[in-house]
């Protein structure tokens, strides 16, 4: 399989960066799938699961939102964060689980109750991300 | 006469060495952490570029792109985000920041408008609530530890402002660590963002689920970028402005100790000089 260069930045550090033949992300629009020589591109990316394939294998990671940027040269997915299924630490997901989801009861202004929102999406994606790793 | 001379020399001498000492482990401690706070600070660089190539290549693609996030609307009233330290004794670092941002607002008012201010670290929240400014919300105590939640939950506070039209532009004030030698304070405009449209490379791209939509969602966290990015440089450049003046006074104390030793030294010498005379006197006289 041809492979193309793959970036992921995150504000913390440059999370990933090397060659690989496949990634499947999930899009604001549904799955998406790239290979090699993809059309130029740009996608929002809301919280949730990444597969990249490197040497014919899987490897997933779970992203905490960002956007995806495929061109000719690179292609680069800028998130707020990403860690790979196994180096999530679950205890602290379903920890940020609880209190979004207690926010999200308790709070009444619209502001407030978007941002549990998003917190309680990414926790769920991390906790689903490590089950399935 | 002498003696208690003596003795207030050396009291002034211990009191110096103490003092020395304490510098010392400040140095110590402040290029311990410049170099994690500095690798940080680095390690931020490559998203915020990535992130504000990717907004101006949306903007330059689309020849009727529009965002209220690049339009400039009538700036009737600017918000300036000040990033100063939580602790003194770092030179000139807080207080070169600040008078940045004052002479800043000093222009804003001239010119008939107004600002709200944004602090954050103790040192700009202390001198802007002294001052009486119009202050947003503070934040304190946060350089050290910043996470990007961290730098999200400030970015998403702005823009729900922003959006609800209180607040024209955003402007923000930092502390840029060039190198553990030199700082240098930096004054940028967030919002609206400042969209460099000169080269015109057009590649036909896709955007989903349109390029307004992608855009309007990169804002909160170009913002985030920017200010998680901002906080960490500070946070270095006040190591290194600390490590700077406390090595400075640290080597001061040690030329205080020198000179004060000198004098004491010929105080003490003075004073058997004087003994052996009185001594000798008092046995020429017994002759």
């Amino acid at each position: 399989m041809k492979s193309y260069k793959l970036k992921i930045i995150t504000p913390e550090k440059v999370f990933f960066e090397g060659e690989t033949e496949q990634i499947i992300v999930r899009t604001t629009e549904g799955d998406l799938g790239v290979l090699a020589g993809h059309e130029n591109y740009v996608s929002d990316l809301p919280a949730g699961p990444f597969r990249v394939k490197i040497d014919g294998q899987f490897k997933t990671a779970a992203i905490s939102g960002g956007v995806l940027k495929v061109s000719k040269e690179v292609t680069t997915i800028l998130a707020m964060a990403a860690e790979w299924a196994d180096e999530i630490d679950i205890e602290w997901a379903k920890r940020s689980q609880a209190d979004a989801e207690k926010r999200l009861k308790e709070t009444k202004s619209d502001f407030e109750h978007r941002l549990a929102e998003m917190k309680l999406k990414r926790a769920l994606n991390r906790i689903s991300v490590y089950n399935k790793k | 006469m002498a003696s208690s001379n003596m003795k207030d020399i050396k009291r002034r001498i211990k009191s110096v060495e103490s003092t020395k000492q304490i510098t010392n482990a400040m140095q110590l401690v402040a290029s311990s952490k410049l170099r994690k706070a500095k690798e940080k600070a680095d390690n931020s660089k490559p998203f915020f570029n990535s992130m504000y190539e990717t907004m101006c290549e949306i903007v330059r693609e689309d020849a009727t792109f529009s965002s209220i996030y690049t339009r400039k609307r009538k700036a009737n009233v600017t918000l300036m985000v000040v990033i100063a330290g939580d602790r003194g004794l770092a030179g000139g670092f807080n207080a070169n920041v600040i008078k940045l941002a004052q002479n800043r607002y000093d222009e804003i008012v001239k010119a008939g408008q107004d600002a709200v201010i944004l602090p954050i670290g103790k040192k700009a929240i202390e001198y802007f609530e002294k001052r009486k400014f119009k202050i947003m919300t503070r934040y304190e105590n946060i350089g050290e530890s910043i996470t990007v939640y961290g730098a999200m939950s400030i970015a998403d506070k702005i823009i729900d402002v922003y959006n609800k039209d209180k607040i024209d532009r955003v402007e923000l004030f930092y502390t840029d660590c060039v190198s553990p030698l030199l700082q240098e304070e930096k004054h940028m405009a967030v919002i609206p963002v400042d969209i460099q449209t000169d080269k015109t490379n057009i590649s036909l791209t896709n955007y989903e689920p349109s390029a307004e939509a992608v855009f309007d969602s990169l804002i909160p966290r170009y913002v985030a970028g920017v200010l998680f990015g901002a906080i960490v440089d500070s946070f270095a450049a006040e190591q290194a402005a600390r490590r700077i003046a406390m090595e400075n006074a640290t080597d001061n104390a040690t030329e205080m100790i020198n000179s004060l030793s000198l004098v004491y030294n010929r105080a003490r010498q003075g004073a058997i000089t004087q003994e052996i005379t009185e001594i000798v006197g008092g046995a020429n006289a017994q002759e």
